[in-house]
């Protein structure tokens, strides 16, 4: 896990940021000919849509042949609003302010991480200037738990902390 | 009857059958006015900051003393559905060799749907509320994460000071909070599937890890004082103070209620 995390640790310049941007887009233009009526018109994140803000943070695609999606809410009260996806059931998000313990043994810190009924004892760390994918990490670590199974209607109930 | 708890590695044949039968018996048996799923309901429910404000259970003061009262009952319910005074919740010292996830005890498949022997839907177990579409328990023992050491263990027990403000997840120097994230969180990150998510009481797993974390409390108690649970008095915004009711248990159920096992029936050996 320390690999992963230290292969995710990008320090966003301004000039990365639109590189990240144009490659989430790329990955999502790539994804946008596969039908997608077999969802809700509600239970859709497509950031096309007409009216919809979107931030170059928010991502479709395909992991362990699993779709998830992801939307950055405008606003969000430290991003405990943000909507994902697996498939095309919801996981309610909320946020909790914790301690977090590198895994090379370094001094732990404090940040906000995302919790769900599925990572409730595994905060994942929002974006900030230490992590910048937060809710794509998120999504893939719902992903590795779900295996092939897929999320209920039990995990779209959102909670406060 | 006070009972004491033993270690899983220590526990007769006989004993093991009489606990996990008696689990069974509860699932599908009320008693004294509780079902097992009652369990999983105010876990779920306690979880969260709830009407008053609170966080109860979790990321606060009283996650130790509100769990060692859900273990009390969980212990008097299984002995009253059994018949059996002399049940007991084990506990797992995920430091040590013994694992709770053989087929004599907890069943031995680790590594998804618990789909034969014991705790499978065919041997007479069921998931309830669960956040994942499944009927089967799920577990992904070390998928997540590692199990703690004996060294993380006791750089855990050697900080003095039981919990301060702000008495949530973010406190640095906090006995509570870091037995609460690098044991407890991790363990329940170590066996993942259900003992990962909101409802982790699915998985009997759940009593046995908080049986440990109660335990290591009470050596640290037997250490720093028995009576040391803070905030103390007063009404401190949000938390539970030592002389204030945690739900759902009730009148008189505080933290000062629980801060000696011995009146509440059990030891550990």
């Amino acid at each position: 896990m320390s690999d992963m995390k230290r292969r995710d640790v990008l320090r966003y310049s301004a000039a990365g940021a639109v590189t990240a941007a144009t490659a989430t887009l790329a990955g999502t233009q790539a994804l946008a000919g596969p039908d997608r009526s077999d969802l809700p018109e509600d239970r859709r994140t497509d950031r096309n849509k007409k009216g919809e803000p979107w931030d170059p943070r928010d991502f479709d695609e395909i992991y362990r042949g699993r779709r998830i999606r992801g939307r950055h809410v405008l606003g969000s009260l430290l991003r405990g609003q943000d909507e994902l996806f697996v498939g095309n059931k919801k996981l309610a998000l909320t946020t909790i302010s914790t301690l977090f313990f590198p895994a090379d043994g370094s001094a732990p810190y404090v940040a906000t991480g995302y919790i769900s009924a599925v990572n409730h004892y595994d905060p994942v760390e929002i974006d900030n200037d230490r992590r910048r994918d937060g809710l794509k990490r998120l999504g893939k670590k719902i992903v590795d738990i779900l295996g092939d199974l897929e999320l209920s209607d039990e995990s779209a109930k959102s909670h406060q902390h | 009857m006070a009972v004491v708890r033993k270690s899983i590695a220590a526990m007769t044949s006989a004993e093991k059958t009489a606990f996990v039968n008696a689990l069974r018996q509860f699932k599908n048996t009320p008693a004294n006015g509780r079902t097992y799923n009652w369990y999983i309901d105010q876990h779920i429910t306690y979880f969260a900051r709830t009407s008053d404000n609170i966080s109860h259970a979790h990321q606060s003061p009283s996650f130790l003393p509100w769990h060692r009262e859900y273990m009390r009952l969980l212990e008097l319910d299984l002995q009253t559905v059994s018949g059996n005074p002399a049940i007991f919740i084990p506990y797992w010292d995920w430091t040590g060799a013994a694992s709770p996830f053989t087929a004599d005890l907890l069943g031995a498949i680790t590594n998804g749907s618990v789909s034969s022997g014991n705790f499978s839907p065919s041997w007479g177990w069921s998931v309830y509320r669960s956040s994942i579409s499944t009927s089967f328990l799920q577990r992904r023992l070390g998928q997540n994460a590692t199990r703690p050491t004996a060294t993380t263990v006791n750089n855990v027990q050697s900080f003095t000071v039981y919990d301060q403000s702000p008495w949530n997840s973010s406190v640095s120097n906090s006995y509570r909070n870091r037995l609460e994230i690098e044991l407890h969180n991790r363990v329940h990150n170590y066996v993942g599937g259900h003992m990962g998510t909101r409802e982790a009481p699915n998985d009997p797993a759940f009593w046995l890890h908080h049986c440990n974390i109660d335990r290591l409390w009470w050596l640290w108690q037997n250490n720093r004082g028995i009576d040391t649970y803070v905030p103390r008095t007063g009404t401190t915004s949000g938390v539970i103070d030592n002389l204030e009711s945690m739900r759902p248990f009730g009148a008189g159920r505080t933290p000062s209620a629980v801060r000696d096992i011995n009146p509440l029936g059990y030891s550990y050996a």
